[in-house]
């Protein structure tokens, strides 16, 4: 094996183990709530993570149940709005046509993953100023990054639940949460996609998933029920701009909902949204490094899309079944060798389950996300170049719950199968699976 | 391939409009609301439904014991069951100062499920039928001379021993009160501007007259006139400016049903 051979499979190998990471890393519960509050994990997520309609409500309304009881003064003494969340896990990933010096080769590996933890902190201030802090990472690799931190406002203008006010890096509306995905091992490919010239370099790292630093702006009617959420922000991870909006993006989103008294469909909603994210093409260097702020020269990297959720059965154990399609476009600027601006569509049909077992203990979910590239950026690359399907399986079986935390086995298998991207424009394919403790308190 | 898929939506939107006026049955199903109970209620009022489930302990308010069939809030008379639509008034409402929050945004086929289970805890709907909501007269309008008028009635009822004479939740009494499950509790703090059972004058005057099951609170719907218990209900509302946004929602000629 050559140096150079040697150092594109560990570069390979250490990207994955990153991506994985940052997959994993993220969910967030926050029983910190439950032990506040006196409920437990069910009274606001579906199958945890995933939020249902009172805890989209709560959420909404800054972590407040408004009886009282909700600030630093009038809760509990007891309380302290700290939680930890930590997923220890067995995880084997096998990953087919990767380059080696030895040619052409599936590898394979599996262990007890590195795992990291989310410290979730949250709360209200005072009444109608809530927070929320979330410091991750504390892996064997010792770095922490604060993945979210925000104030929030409520009802700031007259009272109404019409307007409130998220200030610091959130993570935007999204038609399904990036953060709050019951997958362990598989994100969304339509939030974090890009299409790509082969061999060549992207300018925008926009991931729809990945917080963002600016405002928000929300609204929502009593129950949750009628909502919008505009976020303005600077986008992150582009070269040559630092925050304060020397990447402005915008990000809309509308969804309703509705309620039926009779038949096997308990409620559905519908929805839209869209992103338009700028980054710099031009700037400044340093020895060769982009200098922060001196970028120019925007272009865009758009998204937008519609969505749609049924909730078949009881709202408490339902069959719910989401599906979002969008479609995506970046510059041909951004895309390092392009010919033309390159545009895609994609979707995910995502299923979950609650059997209406006593005590409402498992959850069981599948996911099949696609994408499809509608013009390559490089007009001579094959049409079908780095299109993408993905599907996951998987159930969770809460073991116990409380008022205080949470503790379930977690197992998934899934599988990314991306076009045309080996060498010789071979498929490659990235298999995992996992089974895992996860666990909350 | 985007407007393809788009063009569909508004259809989908008329059907889910078309099919959300559907009318329905008024009743729920008990065996969903088993689920509906296990999800959001089991861990304050318990497995049992005997308000002992695994955060009781730590409340300074107890969860209420559904077994007796007694109720706060209640539109109906003293010592009858509650109506339906009483149980889903706390649901949606929750009471204020506790822990039972309000459900507002629960659908309302979860919450009929989860009163037809509630209601299984307690022999006593299967063989009583509620008594007929009271009836509450017109508000005669809130001013200076029916609130002393209602400072009168607040110290002829002797209110004081109990909620002080400032409506501080701090009378002679207030040590000593337990519930009909020999819980201590504290009177309501009248002055907070708000009221456990509700903040419209009347939430406030159906207090008076139907009393709070399984509290100290009495009924004194066969000793005060209506006239003296809403000089009584312009009284409380002088305790605090929390009540002032409340007091134009009085309507007259409510009845005792939910509004």
């Amino acid at each position: 094996m050559t140096r150079n051979g040697s150092l594109r499979v560990v570069l390979q190998l250490t990207v994955f183990a990153i991506v994985m990471f940052v997959f994993i890393s993220p969910a967030s519960a926050i029983p910190a709530f439950a032990r506040k509050y006196s409920l437990r994990c069910t009274a606001c997520h579906e199958s945890w993570p995933v939020l249902n309609d009172f805890g989209r409500n709560f959420r909404d309304n800054g972590y407040q149940l408004r009886l009282g009881k909700d600030d630093t003064v009038t809760a509990d003494p007891g309380y302290w709005p700290v939680a930890v969340h930590i997923t220890p896990q067995y995880l084997y990933t096998k990953a087919t046509n990767q380059a080696t010096d030895q040619g052409v080769k599936d590898i394979g590996s599996g262990g007890v993953a590195d795992a990291s933890i989310d410290l979730l902190m949250a709360g209200v201030l005072t009444q109608n100023i809530s927070f929320l802090v979330v410091p991750t990472g504390f892996a064997s690799d010792g770095n922490v990054h604060l993945e979210s931190y925000w104030a929030y406002f409520s009802r700031v203008f007259k009272n109404s639940d019409w307007l409130n006010i998220r200030v610091g890096q959130h993570e935007v509306d999204l038609p399904a949460s990036g953060h709050r995905g019951i997958s362990l091992t598989d994100s969304y490919l339509l939030y974090s996609y890009h299409p790509a010239v082969p061999g060549g370099n992207n300018l925008s790292a926009y991931d729809m998933g990945e917080n963002q630093q600016g405002v928000e702006f929300l609204g929502h009617d009593k129950a949750s029920l009628t909502r919008y959420s505009v976020s303005v922000f600077s986008a992150k991870d582009s070269l040559g701009s630092q925050n304060g909006l020397s990447s402005p993006s915008v990000y809309g989103h509308f969804q309703k909902y509705f309620r039926f008294k009779d038949g096997p469909v308990s409620e559905a909603e519908i929805g839209a949204w869209g992103v338009v994210a700028n980054y710099p093409t031009e700037f400044l260097t340093s020895g060769g490094a982009p200098i922060p702020g001196s970028g120019s020269k925007l272009q865009a990297t758009t998204r937008y899309g519609v969505e749609a959720n049924v909730w078949i059965g009881p709202t408490v154990a339902p069959l719910h079944l989401d599906f979002v399609y969008g479609h995506g476009s970046d510059k041909k600027e951004l895309l390092m060798g392009a010919d033309r601006d390159g545009t895609w569509n994609g979707a995910f049909v995502e299923a979950i389950w609650v059997p209406p077992t006593d005590l409402l203990h498992w959850g069981i979910f599948g996911r099949y996300d696609i994408i499809r590239n509608q013009n390559q950026p490089l007009s001579t690359a094959p049409s079908n170049y780095n299109d993408q399907n993905q599907w996951t399986l998987g159930a969770r079986y809460t073991i116990a719950y409380s008022i205080r935390d949470e503790v379930a086995l977690h197992g998934e298998i899934s599988s990314d199968k991306v076009k045309g991207i080996g060498v010789g424009g071979l498929d490659q394919r990235v298999d995992n699976i996992m089974l895992g403790v996860d666990f909350t308190y | 391939m985007f407007y393809r898929v788009a063009q569909w939506f508004p259809v989908l939107a008329g059907l889910l409009l078309a099919a959300g006026s559907a009318t329905a049955a008024n009743t729920g199903n008990a065996g969903n609301g088993k689920l509906v109970y296990q999800r959001y209620c089991i861990s304050c009022h318990g497995a049992q439904g005997n308000g002992q489930g695994e955060a009781a302990e730590y409340m300074s308010i107890k969860p209420r014991d559904y077994r007796q069939g007694t109720f706060k809030w209640r539109s109906t008379p003293s010592g009858s069951l509650p109506l339906d639509i009483d149980l889903e008034h706390t649901l949606l409402n929750g009471l204020y100062g506790t822990y039972m929050p309000t459900w507002q945004a629960l659908d309302e086929r979860s919450r009929l499920d989860v009163i037809a289970y509630i209601k299984t805890f307690s022999p006593r709907f299967a063989t009583e039928k509620p008594q007929a909501a009271i009836v509450i007269p017109p508000d005669p309008g809130y001013s200076d001379q029916s609130v002393a008028r209602g400072e009168a009635v607040y110290k002829k009822y002797n209110c004081s021993q109990c909620h002080g004479a400032g409506g501080q939740g701090d009378g002679p009494s207030a040590h000593e009160l337990k519930d009909d499950w020999g819980n201590a509790l504290v009177p309501y703090d009248l002055t907070k501007g708000h009221v456990k059972c509700g903040d419209k004058p009347t939430d406030i005057y159906r207090v008076f007259m139907t009393g709070l099951a399984g509290t100290p609170m009495p009924t004194f719907a066969d000793s005060m006139s209506s006239a003296d218990a809403w000089d009584l209900v312009h009284f409380i509302q002088s305790l605090s400016p929390g009540y002032a946004k409340n007091m134009a929602g009085a309507v007259a000629g409510q009845t005792g049903g939910v509004q």
